[in-house]
């Protein structure tokens, strides 16, 4: 008894040891910095001249027509953002999925590698295609399709329009390649039966890709909205939330408010933990509608 | 024994993860005899341009103070002076760095402490007055004013001449004149007469500095929107140049600059910092001229003379080497006539130095502008600029005044549009 008790102890401690390095770190630098941030939202005043004042910021939130604007924007986003992601991703996964699809890995590669290209290079291109004189307004107009420019980044209606063409260019290829993986773990036989029963490519999409892929579109859904919720990059380099906030996302104001301002560092880390909020709500509510009850 | 070992690493690592959050700042940091100076600015071609003729020029008394000057983006230097004096430590910081004038005041006034007061290090009154009031906080001097952000009409003469408009007519109009001039050209030559970023309110801002107006009220807190008939007025003229499409949108610097160096616009209504940019097309040397800036009609007190832009020179109180630092300002851009003759020749950089302004250099013509003495147009201009307190909430404004222009450009009337932004600014600036 004596020994296996000490020896128990002996390894708990050894496991302790193993996994104190990480658990410093990340106490150190996350946890310490979200409950400094989380102090600091009641805090408010300019620059280093903070003072306590309690709920105020949280109040300023509900009173704040920029924030509404920002949080109107970002959902706009997420909503149209998110399936077309989805779909166009299980989409091209289930078609690059096919064995006898010839050049599958360029295609693939094709697809994936505007995820490994700089935020900022990709979204300066893109302005540059989208500019009034750029090529993507001479493609059209040499093309008839339109008769004059359409102004893609100071219009506000064709600013939305041109940030999530970008995004969707840019994360398609990511959640793809999720989808791809775990395509490939799906049992060909059940599809074999699946041909023999008669059932046709929608119904072996629908009934047996979709329902099989569920884990894993939960979690691109999941990864998606918050990444979306944190949109900034293509923003701030695209339209700069312009033009007159049209396009502006709740990452940029916060960026706005820490540094573009005069800094109120209190009010952008409450404006921050209202993204946190979200993003515990939504997917809350995204395991509650997609996930298995067994998990 | 291999139970202490366990636990003395994890101590040991504990004490190297706290350490670096207790004492950080060693003591000896402050006492540090530093012949060193770092001095943070942006725009190679401009402001870096200048500090390096600076540093020649200290350089002739003061040989063994090394100058190291280190260019970031403007936007990169906001962000790194933030942080850093936010975070309380001065590690990492410049001993001298350029700051925007319309962001001076929220820079002094967030961090009380961190600007060294350079009231002995040079004599303020010397400088253009408008440039005093951003750089001083609390009857204290604390930037040494540089660049003049004078405003000035530049145009294509050649342009203008098919529509049958010469010098003279360009001298004291106002910017209703300013907009028939442009439905003129574009009937003739079919080219817009200027190029606007939907995000950048730069001409208002021209505007109502024109009329000695601006965002916010003298204290520079309170925002000054509903009631201010020059913003209004401001705001009536933006729409109209919009509607009688004669507007050009771009989106960014270099869609701008490009606008005028294609042809596709007549005329910029800027700050003269703008020159070099409209140099770099040397094919359309001796067709541009600059006039003085158009006026308000209906502002009695509206001058043809206004600022957009420009910045100064601030000394970081906690950094070693300030002393050194506050010297070096002095004696360069505090001081030296001789160095502004040089900034101009070598850069086209025009200070805010009032005894500089005598200089030969001033009286240059050239040949770019058809023979025209810019320099010295531009420094005249200089004195006449009305004097605001640009407060510290100038870009929070002008973010809801973007959103505001957009209402009023799809037709919300005028004066729910400017009683709409004050309620916002009110419920969001403290």
């Amino acid at each position: 008894m004596n020994t296996g008790d000490s020896l128990q102890k002996k390894n708990n401690l050894t496991g302790w040891a193993f996994i104190s390095l990480a658990v410093i770190g990340i106490v150190a630098f996350y946890f310490y910095p979200m409950l400094q941030a989380l102090l600091l939202s009641f805090k408010s005043g300019v620059g280093a001249n903070l003072e306590f004042t309690g709920l105020d910021n949280y109040k300023r939130l509900f009173i704040d027509t920029t924030f509404r604007t920002a949080v109107s924007n970002t959902f706009l986003y997420l909503i149209i953002q998110v399936p077309v992601m989805i779909i166009l991703g299980l989409f091209i996964s289930v078609l690059l999925n096919d064995s006898t699809l010839r050049f599958r890995s360029f295609f693939r590669t094709a697809i994936f590698l505007p995820c490994v290209t700089s935020l900022v290079a990709y979204s300066v291109v893109f302005k540059y295609l989208f500019s009034a004189d750029g090529m993507v307004n001479q493609f059209l107009m040499n093309l008839h399709v339109i008769a004059e420019p359409i102004q893609w980044i100071t219009d506000p209606f064709w600013a939305k329009i041109t940030i999530i063409i970008a995004v969707t260019w840019r994360w398609t290829g990511y959640n793809m390649i999720f989808y791809l993986s775990s395509l490939q773990n799906i049992d060909q036989s059940i599809y074999e039966a699946a041909r023999i029963d008669g059932a046709n490519a929608f119904t072996q999409f629908f009934k047996i890709t979709v329902p099989l892929l569920k884990p894993i579109i939960l979690f691109t859904s999941i990864t998606s909205t918050i990444g979306t919720l944190q949109i900034f990059d293509e923003i701030m380099n695209i339209t700069k939330g312009g033009p007159g906030n049209a396009t502006m996302s709740i990452s940029q104001y916060i960026y706005n408010l820490s540094f573009k301002y005069s800094p109120d560092f209190g009010y952008a880390a409450t404006v921050s933990y209202s993204i946190v909020l979200m993003i515990i709500v939504l997917s809350i509510i995204q395991f509650k509608v997609a996930g298995d009850k067994n998990g | 024994m291999k139970k202490m070992w366990v636990l003395m690493l994890v101590t040991v690592l504990l004490l190297s993860a706290c350490s670096s959050g207790g004492g950080g700042n060693t003591a000896s940091e402050g006492e540090q005899a530093s012949n060193e100076i770092t001095i943070w600015a942006w725009d190679p071609s401009f402001n870096i341009a200048a500090l390096n003729t600076a540093k020649e020029a200290y350089a002739k008394d003061h040989p063994d103070v090394k100058i190291n000057v280190v260019e970031y983006a403007q936007n990169d230097i906001i962000q790194k002076l933030n942080t850093g004096l936010n975070s309380g430590t001065s590690n990492g910081l410049p001993n001298i760095v350029l700051i925007e004038d319309y962001r001076a005041q929220s820079f002094l006034n967030a961090y009380p402490d961190a600007f060294k007061d350079l009231s002995s290090n040079f004599t303020a009154s010397d400088f253009a007055d408008y440039k005093l009031g951003p750089t001083a906080y609390d009857g204290k001097q604390y930037g040494v004013p540089f660049d003049s952000g004078v405003t000035g009409l530049y145009y294509r003469t050649d342009l203008l001449e098919q529509a049958g408009y010469k010098a003279e007519d360009l001298q004291d109009i106002t910017w209703d004149d300013y907009i028939q001039i442009g439905k003129d050209v574009k009937a003739k030559t079919g080219k817009d007469l200027i190029t606007l970023d939907p995000n950048d309110l730069g001409l208002i801002r021209m505007m109502i500095q024109s009329a000695g107006s601006w965002y916010s009220k003298e204290d520079g807190k309170t925002p000054d929107l509903a009631g201010n008939a020059a913003l209004k007025e401001a705001f009536v003229t933006y729409k109209a140049m919009m509607d009688a499409n004669v507007v050009k949108l771009n989106s960014d610097w270099s869609q701008f600059v490009a606008a005028f160096n294609n042809g596709d616009v007549s005329t910029i209504p800027t700050g003269n910092w703008i020159t070099p940019s409209v140099r770099q097309e040397a094919s359309q040397s001796g067709q541009w001229a600059v006039a003085p800036l158009p006026k308000m009609a209906g502002q009695p007190n509206s001058v043809h003379a206004s600022n957009l832009g420009g910045s100064s020179w601030y000394v970081m109180n906690n950094v070693p080497g300030a002393d050194q630092a506050a010297d070096f300002l002095g004696s360069t851009f505090g001081s030296d006539k001789q160095l502004y003759q040089d900034l101009l020749n070598g850069i086209g950089a025009i200070g805010t130095y009032k005894p500089a302004a005598e200089g030969e250099a001033f009286s240059k013509e050239d040949e770019f502008f058809g023979g025209q003495k810019v320099f010295a147009d531009f420094a005249k201009w200089t004195e006449e600029i009305p004097s605001v307190n640009y407060g510290i909430n100038t870009y929070a404004i002008e973010d809801i005044l973007v959103v505001e222009m957009q209402n009023f450009l799809n037709g919300k009337a005028i004066d729910d549009v400017l009683a709409d932004a004050q309620k916002q600014a009110e419920a969001q600036l403290n």
